[in-house]
């Protein structure tokens, strides 16, 4: 199962994800009208200057989301095969109980029809356009055993430079 | 027009040259593109929103008064070369003034000097004048070659990459994209900046400098390398010449220390990862142009570069990014007051004599025409602008913008621009991708752009309405691509091989190409440097006299860009996503120099330099150095403020430093 994973060390802030998350949202519609109304965010670029470091936040499709919990209309719904957690806008009644108990705060609300908006990991995509988009892949799309591998390889490493160290 | 499902196309914004396609309702990724593989900066992703935008330019328009009235394309075209003409006629050729776009493609700038210099005028220049013509001048004279070193990937290949006055993270956003795989492999990161840029944030060491002490700084590292034996030694007496005149003794870590207001152990360790790593690289942009020593500058990267032996290997090089998607492009078909097409100085007459028999002209101008800055003092009759908006983008100009008019001014551009406010005549052009040609990236990468959308109104692509001019003047000249091209090839050698077929390619071709079944080169200066004998010139530079804070302006002021915005606005400021994000002008103001002017966060503040005022709203953050100030030059009121001190080698105005002060406009 993929995920979008954020590697925030390589997030230079750009926000490209948002841009192309916009984009992304606006091309069913007719080109012309999407220019002039930008469809509202989904992923948020938070900046955190004290540590030299910005974070691409979003929904993180969790298993269990309490999002979906606690929808009384059942319009948030997790896919039993991809865990996306889908969001239905027909049947939302703009409560925002899913933006009260979202973790992350990546639930924000649709302006124009006051209902709820998140992401929904572009269906249309192989790749979800944030991950295409992003300059310095700090944004990627792959399966969670995957990037650990990745991730230990590097510690990994240093532990056994330690240990050949130690014994010498 | 027969529509394709996706047309490629290259990036308008930066000269990273990134490449995407086009389709029936919206953009695509485009994975296998060498430079960006897919990716794109937040102006790349919002860059559609200028096509078909409500305020492009549509039908040729004639001041009356302060009135526009439409007027029919044989109407304007008439003008245009009878105003040409005239001026010619009654005035000379001094009277008439050419500003090409970097903007546009090579065919559109290598006609429009043509034609400028057909006229008699060296005249003509471009907004590379504002970005790197100490590049130009300082890489020229030393290298051979004024431009990149070695493509952007090839940074992948560094095990050091000292990143000098260039906030790439945020202006050239892709370029990071192959920083951080070098890091990945276990690169060292340097970078020097004032500010804690988004690109200090990738650095292993960030050296935050004072304002406009680079040449300290890099000497300093060459001391470091010359007294601990870290250079060279074959590369410096096989392939330079010059290194017994550099004596830079003085500059000691400790009195580098003093005037950079570094470390001294941060300087020598620079200095070493620099020189000890196996290949390395230097990338600057304006924070080493845009100052009246912006030329010694540049020397002096090249210096250090060349004393460790750091070029002509991949990964190894010189990379000063360009700003425009085709600004490398317009310099090389001669869109400059000092060049013409191939890099021919408009003071050798030889070299300017081939041009004249292939133009089949009479005679051509000599010696260096007037640039940018210097055209609203000119006596001028006749001024032409094609895709520039001079007013908002020269600092110089924008104070003095009624003088720029003493005569008939034309404007060719896709929106109403603050310039084009100004003009007698307005021309609609097409964008980009509403017609043919090639852009020439930073990299030297030269990319041919197709048609993938009809232009709005009566908008023409730029060759097409220079091919009309040219025509009513009596110069017949080619308004297609191809064929403007093929006479490109004999004008510019580096352009020898360039077709349609090789720079259509996927990711194009990079220059030198000198036969048509050439690759293309993508390092330059593998075993001898483009200079008449072959060898790179060591030359010193020393530390100048720098811009004074006073009791009466004790702030600095640096100037630069922001990720969301592009240069003078006319495009980024019309996209709806970007704006949203980035809508007004801001001063970062370091948190204890707004306690001292007690300025809070939010406040409107005023800014005074020497040159003038402007107001702005402050934005307190650690991420500003001490004592120095930041205002994006996207917005109209940093011309307000900027320097008008000029490197008199290049013409670059020092648009990067400001003596100052602010205070709470209430």
């Amino acid at each position: 199962m993929k995920e979008i994973l954020v590697r925030p060390e390589r997030c230079v802030g750009c926000r490209s994800c948002e841009i192309a998350c916009a984009v992304e949202h606006s091309q069913s519609r007719d080109l012309l009208k999407a220019l002039s109304e930008m469809p509202q965010r989904r992923l948020y670029v938070e900046h955190v200057p004290e540590y030299s470091l910005a974070v691409p936040m979003l929904c993180r499709h969790c298993e269990d989301a309490p999002c979906v919990a606690v929808c009384p209309t059942g319009a948030l719904t997790q896919d039993a095969l991809t865990g996306v957690v889908r969001h239905n806008r027909d049947i939302c009644i703009g409560c925002w109980t899913c933006a009260s108990v979202c973790t992350y705060g990546v639930i924000g609300r649709d302006r124009r029809a006051r209902v709820a908006i998140k992401c929904d990991r572009c269906p249309d995509r192989e790749v979800p356009a944030c991950v295409s988009a992003c300059p310095t892949r700090a944004l990627i799309y792959g399966e969670v055993e995957e990037v650990s591998r990745a991730r230990r390889a590097a510690p990994a490493l240093k532990f056994a430079q330690g240990v050949a160290a130690s014994s010498r | 027009m027969r529509m394709t499902a996706r047309i490629p196309t290259v990036c308008p914004y930066c000269a990273v040259g990134c490449g995407f396609y086009i389709t029936r309702n919206g953009m695509e990724y485009m994975q296998d593109h060498p430079v960006n593989e897919g990716a794109l900066c937040p102006k790349g992703n919002a860059a559609l929103d200028v096509l078909n935008h409500v305020d492009r330019l549509r039908y040729p328009m004639m001041r009356i008064g302060d009135d526009w009235i439409r007027v029919s394309w044989s109407e304007a075209l008439d003008r245009v070369a009878e105003e040409m003409q005239r001026a010619l006629r009654e005035k000379g050729p001094g009277a008439l003034a050419f500003l090409g776009s970097a903007k546009c493609t090579n065919e559109e700038n290598y006609i429009f000097q043509k034609i400028a210099r057909l006229m008699g005028t060296n005249s003509i220049d471009n907004s590379a004048r504002r970005c790197h013509s100490p590049t130009i001048i300082a890489l020229r004279r030393m290298l051979g070659t004024p431009a990149m070193t070695n493509p952007v990937s090839d940074l992948a290949l560094s095990d050091c990459i000292f990143i000098i006055g260039s906030n790439l993270a945020e202006n050239h956003p892709v370029v990071a994209r192959w920083i951080l795989r070098a890091k990945d492999r276990g690169a060292a990161v340097i970078v020097a900046d004032p500010r804690v840029t988004p690109t200090a944030w990738l650095a292993d060491l960030h050296l935050q400098l004072n304002p406009g002490t680079d040449i300290a700084l890099i000497n300093g590292m060459i001391n470091v390398i010359l007294n601990e034996g870290l250079e060279n030694s074959s590369f410096i007496k096989e392939r330079t010449s010059g290194f017994e005149g550099l004596d830079l003794s003085d500059y000691t870590p400790e009195r580098v220390s003093s005037i950079t207001g570094l470390r001294a152990g941060d300087i020598v360790r620079a200095a070493r990862l620099y020189a000890k790593a196996g290949a390395s690289s230097i990338v600057y942009c304006m924070g080493i142009t845009q100052h009246s020593c912006g030329t010694e500058n540049v020397t002096a990267c090249a210096n250090l570069a060349l004393v460790c032996g750091h070029v002509g290997r991949p990964g190894a090089g010189i990379l000063p990014l360009r700003g425009q998607n085709n600004v490398q492009g317009a310099c090389d078909m001669g869109a400059l007051a000092d060049f013409y097409p191939g890099w021919r100085s408009v003071d050798d007459s030889r070299a300017i004599d081939e041009l004249r028999r292939l133009w089949n002209a009479r005679a051509l101008p000599l010696g260096r025409g007037l640039t940018a800055d210097m055209m609203p003092e000119a006596d001028l009759r006749f001024l032409y602008v094609m895709g520039e908006d001079i007013v908002n983008s020269h600092p110089a100009v924008s104070r003095r913008r009624e003088r720029l008019k003493r005569g008939f001014m034309v404007v060719q551009d896709i929106f109403m621009t603050d310039t084009a406010r100004i003009a007698d005549l307005v021309l609609p052009a097409a964008a980009w991708a509403e017609k043919e040609g090639t852009f020439t990236s930073t990299e030297r990468r030269v990319q041919w752009v197709s048609r993938a959308r009809e232009a709005p109104g009566e908008a023409r692509p730029d060759l097409w309405i220079l091919s009309e001019v040219a025509a009513r003047l009596g110069f017949d000249l080619s308004p297609e691509p191809e064929e403007v091209l093929a006479e490109i090839n004999q004008a510019v050698p580096a352009y020898r091989g360039i077709s349609r077929s090789n720079a259509g390619a996927r990711g194009g071709i990079i220059w030198p190409c000198p036969h048509p079944d050439h690759p293309g080169t993508p390092v330059l200066h593998t075993e001898r440097f483009s200079t008449p004998d072959g060898r790179a010139r060591i030359s010193p530079v020393h530390h100048p006299a720098l811009e004074r804070t006073s009791p009466q302006h004790p702030l600095i002021l640096i100037t630069g860009r922001v990720v969301l915005h592009y240069n003078a606005g006319s495009m980024s400021m019309r996209s709806e996503g970007l704006v949203k994000r980035e809508p007004e002008i801001r001063i970062d103001v370091h948190p204890e120099d707004a306690a001292r002017f007690g300025v809070a966060d939010g406040d409107a503040v005023m800014i005074e330099t020497r040159w003038g005022r402007a107001r702005a709203r402050a934005k307190l953050t650690p991420r500003q150095k001490r004592g120095t100030l930041f205002m994006p030059f996207h917005f109209p009121e940093t011309n307000l403020v900027a320097s008008e001190i000029i490197d008199e080698k290049s013409m670059m105005p020092e648009l990067k430093v400001a003596a100052c002060r602010i205070w709470r406009a209430d």
